[in-house]
């Protein structure tokens, strides 16, 4: 059985490594959504090493919903997160502004896909509606580009532990729209991070 | 049919109907309250509110935007949080649309 240091150096370079594969992808032709699909491929190919990500490491029972930095550059550089989240952990449609990728190391997330439909001239107010739906789990993950709009769900009885990666950093997100069907609203955050110290 | 408690919304003054299965925030917004949210959906903590009174059962939400130690001090997400009691909350945050 392996020593937990060894897995996490082990983690580590598996981690380095997709980070440089991704760097040699977005370097030669850029972000496109061919680009996208070979970055998704990459994430998946690691979310399939299982003995990388073990529980133990990331405090999964009482986790209700929380994003462990694996390796994040500094800057604008991309932002490589293991994510863990209780059944029924959710998030309204939103738009972070920067391309994703996530591939599941156990669970299920279904992801919805939305389109803005309002013409924005109303400060506050939109309209989205539903264009598609992907069930994440482990060997089929998700991509989407700058400025898409996807609602997530954990589904199931298990928890979701998947590996994303961004476009950039969290901690460097210009904004994230939220979008709320059911109130026609649209509102805006500066940052994830912006929340940590709320009330603190 | 979801049982109904009386939330009072003490930075509106005012005092609402919400069902047993359905958030503060919802209810607020129903009732043409301009509670102050972004996500809705317990992770980015823009409704950050005090619990004044009564009892509530949170939905699944981010770890950062509502940690224990908050939750022991008397803070809920109104967005996340479903009443089990008549309650009174009081938001601390505004809206920035």
């Amino acid at each position: 059985m392996a020593r937990k240091s060894d897995v996490a150096a082990q983690r580590a370079r598996a981690c380095k490594a997709l980070m440089t594969q991704v760097h040699a992808i977005t370097a030669k032709e850029g972000i496109n959504p061919s680009t996208l699909h070979a970055i998704k491929l990459k994430l998946e190919a690691l979310a399939r090493r299982k003995e990388l990500f073990p529980a133990a490491d990331f405090a999964l029972p009482v986790a209700q919903g929380r994003n462990y930095p694996l390796l994040v550059e500094e800057g604008d550089g991309l932002g490589l997160y293991l994510n863990v989240a209780l059944p029924g952990k959710e998030a309204a449609p939103h738009d972070h502004g920067i391309w994703c990728a996530t591939a599941a190391v156990s669970g299920r997330e279904k992801h919805e896909f939305y389109r803005r439909t309002d013409d924005g001239r109303t400060p506050g107010s939109a309209a989205v509606t539903k264009v598609g739906e992907v069930l994440v789990q482990p060997g089929h993950g998700m991509v989407m580009a700058d400025h898409d709009i996807h609602a997530t769900t954990v589904v199931g009885d298990k928890p979701m532990v998947a590996l994303s990666l961004y476009g950039y950093a969290l901690v460097r997100f210009p904004s994230v729209a939220w979008y709320h069907p059911q109130f026609k609203s649209v509102r805006t955050t500066q940052s994830r991070r912006h929340a940590q110290n709320v009330g603190a | 049919m979801a049982k109904t408690y009386q939330v009072t919304i003490r930075n509106s003054g005012r005092t609402i109907a919400c069902a047993a299965n359905q958030t503060i925030l919802q209810a607020a917004i129903g009732a043409g309250i301009d509670y102050p949210y972004a996500c809705a959906t317990g992770n980015c903590a823009t409704c950050i509110s005090k619990l004044e009174d009564g009892k509530v059962s949170l939905l699944p939400h981010g770890d950062a935007c509502l940690t224990k130690a908050q939750i022991a001090s008397g803070l809920t997400l109104s967005c996340r949080a479903r009443p089990r009691s008549d309650v009174t909350v009081n938001w601390l945050a505004r809206s920035g649309s």
